[in-house]
């Protein structure tokens, strides 16, 4: 260790990027060097300064806009990429396969066949005398197994009559236990995110009231409130949040996002009076008086400046 | 750690959905990010409009290449490495226009003094130490203004946003050894505009 090491590596030391035992070294070395402990103290005087310039910090108002202006972006996006894909489409290349692929036709028109005769006849397995056409697995009955989607077509090169198929179906199961249990938290996580039943997801949303202390649960609420197009359930999320708006900043964020974005004025409304105990921060007065002045549904206007009202005035 | 650990398997998820095409499961991840996204772009660009582009430009090459993410480094070091690119971008363009660096335009089209966006939250702050915490906060400005765009990057990722030089390097598609060097040329440069200060 010598004192060039030390001048070139003090600032690494200050940020806490050396190693353990060349830390050891240098601070034991500065510890008897004069000159090395002003080049130290010169760069935690630097970093001291440098601390003093606060730099501007993004707002909610400025967040939220920044996330409305992207998603319209995405949209776009893949609006773009649909259209590619339709241009970019070679349909004189895809018949020439076609012609040039005749057990690839049949194999076509197969399918088609099977699957409507899979979804509309109950099929018992190894029906199909020399072993049927499903070697592993065979498939449950089709009225407890719905077929989900075919994985691949690989039809028989020594014999055109002959196809092999692989598919995956879905099938109704029940689960049963107790809310602490790991397996009925993933699926009830899980109907938070699945989209195809309101109803489903409005109960869900009542368990998740219960659990709202769990990370994952807070998380699939804030998920539910942004994005869940049914107004109940973005109301139940709004309702089990409300008691984090102040210790989690996630929950603060989603709750602003719905006062400024969210289409129902009743979800804008009770966002409003979540957010009552965060309104003396600065970020979430200004989101209030933005309302306050320009929000184009009076009554939004008029919460928003009752909320104002009861804030405490700062010099 | 436990958390970290939990977030990143949250990402993987997310990442593998919106690989598929899930647009609301790349939103999600946009929100793992985007605060922090926002907050560099506006240290760099000191500029809310400029800060917004960025953000904008780098979340949506995001989306169009998230095919190509094959999982080699974290999501957090490939967005941080594709905003770090256009925000040494806007630095290089602002230092071509020689722009002054402390008046800029805001997103209604109004100009405003970089300083003047740094609330001042204690109650009752008296106005001479206001006017010296403006003063220094300029001083800094121009002392941060003079330092190569690669330099004033590579500060405000160790200082501002507190990353080890190693990932600061993988960010900038750089060694360690060379974002430890640009560093202490940073600190050496700072030092010398700010020694009046002492």
């Amino acid at each position: 260790m010598n004192c060039e090491y030390v001048k070139e590596n003090a600032v690494l030391l200050v940020y806490g990027d050396l190693a353990d035992d060349a830390r050891f070294e240098m601070e034991r070395h500065v510890e008897r060097c004069a000159a090395c402990a002003a080049e130290v103290g010169a760069v935690r005087h630097l970093q001291d300064t440098m601390n003093t310039a606060l730099l501007p910090e993004p707002t909610p108002n400025l967040l939220a806009s920044s996330r409305m202006r992207l998603q319209e972006a995405l949209e776009h996006v893949e609006h773009r990429k649909g259209w590619q894909r339709f241009f970019t489409f070679d349909v004189a290349n895809w018949l020439y396969q076609a012609r040039m692929a005749p057990a690839m036709v049949a194999a076509l028109l197969i399918v088609g066949f099977l699957g409507g005769a899979l979804t509309t006849w109950r099929i018992k397995p190894g029906a199909d005398g020399n072993g049927g056409i499903f070697k592993s697995n065979p498939p449950q009955p089709a009225a407890e197994a719905t077929i989900a989607g075919i994985r691949s077509i690989n039809p028989d090169p020594a014999d055109q009559n002959k196809v092999q198929i692989n598919y995956d179906t879905v099938t109704r199961q029940q689960a049963q236990g107790s809310l602490s249990d790991p397996q009925i938290q993933k699926l009830l996580l899980f109907a938070a995110h699945s989209n195809v039943n309101p109803g489903v997801r409005n109960d869900v949303a009542d368990l998740l009231t219960s659990q709202v202390a769990d990370q994952q649960a807070r998380d699939a609420l804030i998920y539910g409130l942004r994005y869940d197009n049914n107004t109940g359930v973005r109301l139940k999320a709004i309702e089990a949040l409300k008691p984090y708006v102040k210790q989690d900043v996630h929950v603060r964020d989603a709750v602003v996002e719905a006062v400024l974005n969210d289409a129902s004025p009743g979800v804008r409304t009770e966002a409003i009076l979540a957010l009552d105990p965060v309104k003396a921060d600065n970020s979430v007065r200004r989101v209030l008086m933005d309302l306050a002045e320009r929000d184009h549904n009076d009554y939004i206007r008029r919460k928003a400046q009752d909320m104002l009202n009861q804030t405490p005035t700062i010099e | 750690m436990a958390e970290q650990q939990l977030s990143r398997l949250d990402d993987a998820a997310l990442i593998r959905e919106s690989q598929r095409g899930n647009r609301a499961a790349f939103e999600e991840l946009v929100r793992h990010y985007d605060q922090a996204v926002l907050r560099l772009a506006m240290h760099i660009t000191g500029s809310d409009t400029e800060a917004q582009d960025v953000y904008q430009d780098a979340f949506l090459k995001a989306y169009r290449n998230i095919g190509s993410f094959r999982f080699e480094c974290s999501f957090y070091t490939w967005i941080y490495r594709i905003v770090t690119n256009l925000c040494l971008d806007s630095l290089r363009k602002k230092q071509v226009r020689k722009e002054d660096s402390a008046t800029q335009v805001d997103s209604q089209g109004e100009t405003y003094d970089v300083l003047d966006q740094v609330a001042d939250g204690r109650p009752g702050a008296d106005p001479e130490r206001d006017l010296m915490r403006r003063e220094l906060g300029a001083t800094i400005a121009r002392a941060l203004d003079r330092l190569t765009p690669r330099e004033r990057m590579v500060f405000e990722l160790k200082h501002y946003q507190g990353l080890k030089l190693r990932t600061i390097g993988e960010m900038l598609n750089t060694t360690e050894e060379t974002a430890k060097n640009t560093l202490f040329r940073a600190t050496q440069k700072l030092r010398g505009s700010l020694a009046t200060m002492r």
